[in-house]
């Protein structure tokens, strides 16, 4: 099964939003939340076992997180990657470690860095960070530059041929 | 905090001892960073850093010097804290490139720090990024020239300011210096 003619079997059994490829091996589909984990495990039984990574996208204006399930399948050397929008206000999505298990650290990693509860998944304690303190770091409204001054400092320097630089410019 | 201790203030032997270190340097092999790739130029044939008596060492307890070489997120903070601590005194740090003057690229991480002479006391620094191996050279020959004087003394002021010391570590390593995990 090629890429195109699965793009239009997820159409007929699901509620596809939006289909977009990227290149003719690679392509984006987004699809409700509530039918994504059917729609996983069928791909997996049509050859996209491979699951690469999970990655989030923080939409901060329309306050939603979208989760991205990105599956390759070894024979027809095809990427798909299938995109769900869920709120950002309670950020709860049921695990799909029971269709891949590998997911496990993928959505203990996006727990750690979103703050995205996994319903399911029991390991949620933080995997990189040690004794973190603030809101999850990769949320667009985490402000790292003043976390680092904050916590890090600030060296006092000054960079001297900068300015000449500047006054010649402005000479001219 | 007093960064040159005057070095009359060493006896006969410390000076001989001195003169010894300046010339049998052995620099721990804990790579931190980018930087590390400018170490094996500097150490093998055409760089040679043997010449000057420097010497790679695998251990802590074994080295002289340690190299900071290049970012350092809070989680390597704490193991170097640790390697540091384990080091036998006389002991020099040396800070690698702009990451440890000023944060270099990661200026805004909320995990990599910006100042490496808060949490220890770094002897020199080299600046660039990433300093060339005769940069590197150069620094070992200044510090050489340091130990030689008595003017390499962080060890010394590490343990004269252990609470500031103590004080910064905790503030970026979130309260928590030694964690058994």
């Amino acid at each position: 099964m090629n890429l195109k003619e699965l793009i239009s079997e997820l159409k007929n059994k699901y509620r596809v939003l939006d289909e977009k490829f990227n290149d003719p091996n690679h392509t984006f589909v987004s699809i409700v939340p509530d039918q994504l984990h059917a729609a996983l495990g069928e791909l997996k039984s049509y050859g996209w076992k491979h699951l690469s990574t999970i990655s989030c996208v923080d939409w901060i204006d329309d306050n939603e997180f979208e989760l991205v399930y990105h599956l390759w399948n070894w024979d027809s050397r095809s990427q798909i990657s299938l995109k769900t929008r869920i709120s950002r206000s309670n950020p709860h999505f049921p695990t799909i470690m029971h269709i891949f298990p590998t997911a496990k650290y993928y959505e203990r990693d996006i727990h750690e860095f979103f703050g995205v509860e996994f319903d399911g998944n029991s390991e949620m304690e933080p995997l990189f960070l040690e004794f973190w303190d603030d809101i999850p770091p990769m949320r667009k409204d985490f402000d790292p530059l003043k976390y680092s001054r904050e916590k890090f400092g600030e060296r006092d320097y000054k960079v001297p041929f900068a300015d000449f630089i500047v006054e010649e410019g402005d000479q001219k | 905090m007093d960064r040159k201790m005057s070095p009359e203030t060493r006896s006969a032997l410390e000076k001989l001892a001195d003169w010894f270190r300046a010339r049998s340097i052995w620099m721990l092999h804990y790579c931190t960073g980018c930087g590390a790739v400018e170490l094996p130029p500097s150490m093998t044939s055409r760089f040679d850093m043997e010449r000057f008596g420097i010497g790679p060492m695998a251990t802590p307890r074994q080295a002289d010097v340690l190299l900071i070489t290049g970012y350092l997120a809070t989680k390597t903070l704490r193991r170097v804290i640790y390697t540091y601590e384990q080091m036998q005194t006389p002991k020099y740090v040396i800070g690698f490139g702009s990451c440890t003057i000023n944060g270099g690229i990661y200026y805004d991480s909320y995990n990599v720090i910006t100042r490496l002479d808060l949490y220890l006391p770094v002897d020199i620094y080299i600046a660039g990024c990433m300093p060339r191996p005769e940069a590197i050279l150069t620094a070992f020959n200044k510090l050489r020239e340091m130990i030689e004087k008595g003017e390499a003394n962080g060890w010394k002021r590490y343990e004269e300011n252990k609470e500031w010391y103590r004080a910064n570590q905790l503030k970026a390593l979130n309260g928590e210096v030694y964690v058994t995990r």
